[in-house]
């Protein structure tokens, strides 16, 4: 049977409350959304609901937990903001030191930054971020960049999160922020030799089921490298980094310039 | 002429959010002040563990931080915006981290909660106009609102729970809140 567009936006409409509840599974929140952006009533109707639930949930206020301030403070005082959106220009304006504000979620843990050595290494990690993938420049490059500076950014606020460094043979430092809960790490590299153009840095998760590519670093700009996230860790895992030609390999042909065990 | 805010910028929570857009730490400091414990009370409600609200409770202010630039004073209340951003984010984390089949499981033994909100209660202006709101509904209407906002379940889930037809419960819902919005004076 064929929906007719007054019952098709009848139906859409009875959504209004369990959409402003987010009572409504992903299939139906994308469509009532696609309903949403051509109905002017409708999103006055969300709202105004979107009031009536923010008092729901500001009488269920509790005390904070100690701490959780003064850890999201030191995040975010190393966490870029997003710039308003009138200001959004074209993708290609937007290459070289402007592409840098098109994503740039990077937070930081409070304690981690306060930890002996920490701060240092979480300003390295905080440019690494705003640089390290401004140089892609493409359109596509920076969408994963947004997606990618999220989970970045869950990995290093989760409350497991904790902080290793390593020398590179053939020079440069690794810094791996890892959070065993996520069964993820965030890896940046400062000071790598610099290849020729026809190789890359790949880096690897070596297991006992195998070994699988986590992919190239990202062409460093002022000696940096990453940040590149690796979920899917397991027990036993050890990260390794080689060079390999700018392509990828399939699996590691070169030594070893860095194997951590995690 | 344009009515005159009710406060100026700088000293209302949508005045400071503009400021934090601006890379303000001390408007961002009276923000946590403001609602950071509201937000830290939904997301509890809906995730229950205390170390995983703690860390939705982080990613949604620092969100907050990162993102007050896309706040649009045209478009609801800053409190609105923020607990919206909240509720959305611990129930976004439920969801992803619980399998259906358990979660299914977790419904059939729920209990109502609106005696949460009511016991929970202290003598705070905002929860007694929440609480006489929420007693002026149907039992219906109720239930389907606190177990979808306080419990965060789909409105496939609450219909289970409940025992009505989907359909009644979307209708359920979306009249609780227009009562409720009317009740509580927060309509535009």
């Amino acid at each position: 049977m064929k929906l007719t567009k007054q019952s098709q936006n009848r139906d859409a409409h009875t959504l209004a409350g369990a959409y402003a509840m987010d009572a409504i599974p992903a299939p139906d929140r994308e469509r009532f959304e696609r309903h949403l952006a051509g109905c002017e009533e409708c999103a006055r109707e969300i709202t105004s609901l979107r009031e009536a639930t923010a008092m729901l949930g500001t009488a269920a206020a509790e005390p904070l937990p100690a701490g959780l301030k003064e850890r999201v403070m030191a995040a975010a005082a190393m966490t870029r903001q997003q710039p308003p959106a009138q200001e959004t220009e074209p993708v290609r304006q937007a290459r070289g030191a402007r592409a840098g504000t098109w994503f740039g979620s990077l937070a930081w843990p409070g304690r981690l930054a306060l930890a002996a050595g920490g701060a240092a290494a979480a300003a390295v990690l905080a440019v690494a971020v705003v640089f390290g993938v401004a140089n892609g420049s493409m359109q596509q490059q920076l969408d994963q960049a947004q997606a990618s500076s999220h989970q970045i950014a869950v990995v290093l606020t989760a409350q497991d999160a904790a902080m290793t460094t390593g020398p590179v043979a053939g020079g440069g430092t690794a810094t791996i922020v890892m959070s065993p809960s996520r069964h993820a790490l965030v890896f940046t590299a400062q000071g790598l030799h610099a290849l020729p153009a026809s190789r890359g840095y790949e880096l690897w998760l070596i297991g006992p089921d195998g070994t699988r590519s986590i992919g190239m670093l990202p062409a460093g700009s002022h000696g940096m490298t990453g940040p590149v996230i690796a979920s899917g860790l397991r027990q036993g895992d050890h990260l390794a980094l080689t060079a390999e030609p700018a392509d990828g390999s399939a699996r590691p042909d070169t030594p070893m310039m860095l194997d951590m065990v995690l | 002429m344009r009515p005159a805010p009710a406060t100026p910028a700088g000293t209302d929570l949508a005045g400071q959010i503009t400021l934090v857009a601006r890379g303000d730490a001390a408007a961002f400091d009276v923000i946590f002040e403001q609602i950071g414990p509201s937000v830290f009370g939904v997301v509890k409600r809906v995730i229950r563990d205390p170390a995983q609200s703690e860390e939705v409770t982080q990613e949604v202010l620092l969100e907050v931080w990162r993102t007050a630039s896309k706040f649009d004073a045209g478009r609801g209340s800053a409190t609105a915006w923020v607990m919206t951003l909240a509720h959305r984010r611990a129930v976004d984390r439920v969801r992803s981290v619980q399998k259906e089949a358990d979660r299914e499981r977790r419904i059939a033994s729920a209990e109502i909660p609106y005696d949460e909100v009511i016991e929970a209660v202290e003598s705070s202006l905002e929860r007694e106009r929440v609480r006489r709101c929420l007693s002026s509904l149907t039992d219906v209407q109720r239930e389907s609102v606190t177990l979808a906002y306080y419990r965060g379940y789909t409105y496939g889930q609450v219909a289970s729970l409940l025992g009505v037809p989907t359909g009644t419960v979307k209708t359920r819902m979306r009249d609780a809140l227009i009562r409720l919005r009317d009740c509580l004076g927060v309509a535009e």
